[in-house]
């Protein structure tokens, strides 16, 4: 199987230093991911307090959509980002861009139900909007270093999609843990002040994440 | 004969596992198909280097990969992403070189070889962007020779080098 050839000192030395390794699975990375979810929702329970008439029926349906199409989103980029830790020619990232789409329906009807008439409450009158960004990024801390740690354990070769889904899935996990605390349920407040942080993570992500994580 | 795909998943998975024996051969055949994967992509003085790059990074990478995928695809991957780096610090070192034009020949039938080696990643990118590259990065020319041969300027040359080169890292795993 293999031509007679000088031999090569290189590979006598890395079979000399080898070591068993785990592979890194996608269930051993989704795994992770459930878990910094669930420390996050912790968190969320512990320093604001989950909204629990939500539970009870309270909340509108917009405040579901809202909050599940968020969770779908960050699922879709967190598998993406799991993935990209595994390279591999023919690869293909383009979930969580459907995902993104859906999302991005959420400010459009906002927007919409605003110059229709249908909205009198505007983003920018909003006392408790910028609280909820600033909260949304602050609950997608976790999930963003737990990414980027999974995908320095990894080898990344598109490093650019790896930092943007990084952080579409921290901001739409983190926007969608904390949105479960808000009792705000008009369209306005949550198509805006609910989906902008997953914007501004994602961006972040693009930029930061591929100096953390090239190899 | 390189090995084929089955045998070097069988071999990556006891490498996994800790089996010096099969990772020796592992590396070996991983080395032989290295060196035929990059053969017309650089020029044969920096092969050996470049090879021995990716043996390293498999190395260091070795647990990323996934026994339930395929072992080729994720080595491919690992190869282009060290080729698109390694084009980048050719180009930093041209860059501290400029003015340095005693740098050996190659023989033309290499720089073609290497010329249409390339032209599977090229296919996505703009025109200009490739005869840059294929210029400066595969034929070995100056900014200023290239610019002088294409009729662009130095700046546009630089631009289209750097552009391309950021075209193609986001091919690595996408172009088949």
């Amino acid at each position: 199987m293999t031509m007679n050839r000088a031999p090569n000192p290189l590979i006598d030395a890395l079979a000399e230093e080898l070591v068993p390794v785990k592979p890194m699975t996608m269930r051993g990375g989704m795994a992770a991911v459930a878990v910094a979810v669930a420390v996050t929702l912790v968190l969320v329970e512990l320093f604001h307090g989950m909204w629990q008439d939500a539970f009870a029926g309270a909340a509108t349906p917009f405040f579901w959509v809202t909050n599940g199409l968020l969770a779908v989103l960050g699922l879709a980029s967190a598998t993406s980002v799991v993935r990209i830790a595994g390279p591999r020619v023919g690869n293909r990232h383009e979930a969580p861009q459907w995902a993104l789409a859906a999302v991005v329906v959420l400010p459009l009807a906002a927007i919409a139900a605003l110059l229709l008439g249908h909205s009198d409450e505007s983003p920018l009158a909003d006392r408790y909007g910028l609280e909820c960004a600033q909260l949304s990024l602050a609950f997608s801390l976790v999930i963003a270093g737990t990414l980027v740690l999974w995908l320095r354990r990894g080898a990344p070769v598109s490093l650019a999609v790896a930092g943007f889904h990084t952080g579409l899935a921290a901001g739409a996990l983190g926007a969608a843990a904390y949105g479960l605390s808000c009792p705000l349920t008009g369209e306005t407040h949550l198509g805006i002040w609910h989906v902008v942080p997953v914007f501004a993570m994602a961006l972040a992500g693009r930029f930061a994440v591929p100096h953390l994580v090239r190899w | 004969m390189i090995a084929d795909e089955p045998t070097l998943a069988r071999l990556m998975a006891q490498s996994q596992a800790g089996d010096r024996q099969a990772y020796t051969v592992l590396l070996t055949e991983a080395q032989l198909w290295l060196e035929r994967y990059f053969r017309r992509r650089v020029a044969p003085a920096q092969m050996d280097d470049l090879v021995q790059e990716v043996l390293m990074a498999l190395h260091h990478k070795r647990a990323t990969w996934d026994s339930s995928r395929a072992f080729l695809p994720w080595l491919a991957a690992i190869a282009r992403y060290r080729w698109v780096d390694h084009l980048r610090r050719v180009y930093r070192n041209e860059e501290e070189a400029l003015g340095d034009h005693d740098a050996a020949e190659e023989s033309e039938e290499e720089a073609v070889l290497a010329r249409m080696s390339l032209e599977r990643l090229f296919v996505h990118l703009p025109d200009k962007q490739v005869e840059a590259i294929e210029l400066v990065k595969i034929e070995g020319l100056s900014i200023a020779e290239a610019s002088h041969r294409t009729g662009q300027s130095e700046s546009a040359v630089k631009v289209n080098i750097h552009r391309g080169l950021r075209k193609l890292a986001a091919l690595i795993e996408k172009a088949e």
